[in-house]
């Protein structure tokens, strides 16, 4: 579903934001991509909805590909992947309806169908009762599910979450991470990126490791949380 | 559902931006009335010169004493100028009913005798009255034999077309800078606008939004502007246009002028509104993003 062929990334003339990303992201998986900070994980992240495009290599999303790709396509691509930052990336003037709605608005649905979606979603994600409240007032966990809605709302392809704990307390970090589990057991791909293995410990989901811009092979011992653990690494 | 949310979305902005947005509408007032009233001013001023111009007659004087078949002569030698419409000849007994008539006393009783000269009196072609080929004119007629004295009104049209021109280019040069102010003003708004939104604009972005989603709020908000500065505008000039009509009777518009007005300062303050926030979101939009 999710292809990275030979991904070279350089900023500008720093070279090695990634190195030679060989990786498949499949159907219906569970990925969390792990390593510390500065690991290049965002970076590929940004890759998977096109944010920025790659010096070198193709990234291939279902059916669009990153080598030829229109801003018009980019879009498109967009409207079908549904993401999640840390700091929630909430119009924090608008309500928190209008914030779930807004992709839909986008993509000019009805009034009815919007209505629709986005209660059903809001109830999924325990916020009906704030529904007509702005953004502003929530708390940060609430925030972080009311991303997760808006991100859902249009049964995205794959629902890319970058370090969507990062800003909240132990509680709600558990909640937010059940949800995304809740949402993949509903069908939907995800890709999770965190670098809180306590967190993640205990889940059976695929991992994969990055350091220094590289997907760092099967088998190695890093450190992670204050110890030190060989995680399994698939690269293909 | 989208093009409601762009309304929505306008509005609150406009609110939420609220002092810059005054600024620009009274900008925008302020201009277009001022352009405005230089227009008026100019457009009363060349109909005046007109007027003056299409009643200007060049009276001719001719000596006393000469034969009639002389001052047919001269007639004919003026009517072959190419730029004279027509001749009109007026007698010494007309010339003294005339003076009868505009000053209320009889010349012969006072004087004795009637001094007033055989005149002609001269219409130009409308085109050939201007200063500088009146002046011609008027020598070329006066080295006829047997005319005393040219006379025509020339220093009031050659004061009138003066400040005619003067108004003209004193208009033009306030258009420039006006319009060049309603431009930067409304750009700066934008521009600060598009920089304290520039998170909602990723935001959208990410979410897949289109350019026009994204411009047309910006773009809706500079006609709004535009269009809220033209009514202020109308309305101020339409009661500057009744204070005088009322003040000074002499002075009547006709009855469209208040129509024109509205129409001319509302299509332009929406026609400046819109082009110039069209063009600079999507200056400042590229310029932010060009940068990530």
């Amino acid at each position: 579903m999710i292809h990275f062929k030979k991904i070279t990334l350089n900023y500008g003339h720093v070279p090695g934001a990634l190195k030679d990303i060989n990786l498949r992201l499949h159907e219906g998986e569970f990925t969390l991509l792990l390593g510390p900070t500065g690991s290049g994980k965002s970076t590929l992240l940004r890759l998977i909805y096109m944010d920025i495009l790659p010096s070198q290599g193709i990234v291939q999303v279902g059916k669009w590909t990153s080598n030829n790709i229109s801003p018009r396509q980019i879009n498109l691509l967009r409207r079908n992947v549904g993401v999640v930052f840390q700091d929630f990336r909430l119009i924090e003037n608008m309500s928190v309806f209008d914030n779930v709605a807004l992709p839909l608005v986008i993509e000019s649905y009805r009034k009815s169908q919007i209505n629709k979606l986005v209660h059903g979603l809001l109830n999924e994600v325990n916020l009906s009762h704030a529904s007509h409240q702005q953004a502003s007032t929530l708390s940060s966990g609430e925030k972080q599910r009311v991303a997760i809605a808006r991100a859902m709302v249009k049964d995205p392809i794959v629902l890319v979450a970058d370090e969507p704990t990062g800003n909240l307390d132990r509680e709600a970090s558990k909640n937010v991470l059940s949800l995304l589990e809740r949402i993949n057991r509903n069908g939907t791909s995800v890709v999770m990126a965190t670098h809180d293995y306590e967190l993640i410990k205990d889940t059976k989901h695929r991992r994969i490791y990055m350091e220094y811009g590289e997907v760092l092979p099967a088998g190695r011992t890093v450190p992670l949380s204050n110890k030190r653990i060989t995680i399994l690494t698939q690269e293909e | 559902m989208k093009l409601l949310f762009i309304i929505k979305q306008t509005f609150s902005n406009l609110w939420r931006e609220r002092t810059p947005v005054i600024a620009t509408i009274l900008t925008i007032c302020i201009a277009l009335t001022i352009l405005v009233a230089i227009f008026e001013i100019s457009f009363i001023l060349f109909n005046q010169l007109e007027d003056l111009k299409s009643n200007t007659r060049v009276e001719v004087y001719i000596e006393s004493d000469l034969s009639n078949s002389t001052i047919q002569n001269i007639k004919t030698e003026i009517e072959d100028i190419i730029s004279v419409q027509d001749v009109k000849f007026i007698s010494k007994d007309m010339a003294a009913d005339i003076f009868n008539r505009e000053f209320g006393e009889d010349i012969m009783e006072i004087l004795g005798e009637n001094p007033l000269p055989v005149t002609f009196e001269i219409r130009l072609y409308q085109h050939f009255n201007n200063p500088d080929y009146l002046l011609k004119f008027k020598e070329k007629v006066e080295e006829i034999r047997g005319v005393e004295e040219v006379h025509y009104r020339h220093a009031l049209i050659a004061k009138l077309e003066a400040l005619t021109q003067a108004v003209a280019t004193a208009g033009i040069i306030m258009l420039v800078i006006l319009f060049i102010a309603m431009h930067l003003l409304i750009r700066n708004t934008v521009k600060l606008s598009v920089y304290a939104r520039h998170q909602q604009i990723q935001i959208m972005k990410n979410l897949g939004a289109g350019t026009i989603f994204i411009r047309l709020p910006f773009i809706l908000e500079g006609a709004i502007e535009g269009l809220i500065g033209g009514i202020l505008s109308s309305i101020f000039l339409i009661f500057a246009h009744k204070f005088a009509e009322s003040t000074f009777s002499l002075l009547v518009f006709p009855h469209y002028t208040y129509k024109l007005i509205a129409l001319i300062t509302i299509s332009a303050g929406i026609a400046i509104g819109f082009i110039t926030s069209a063009g600079s979101v999507s200056v400042f939009v590229n310029k932010i993003f060009s940068k990530k």
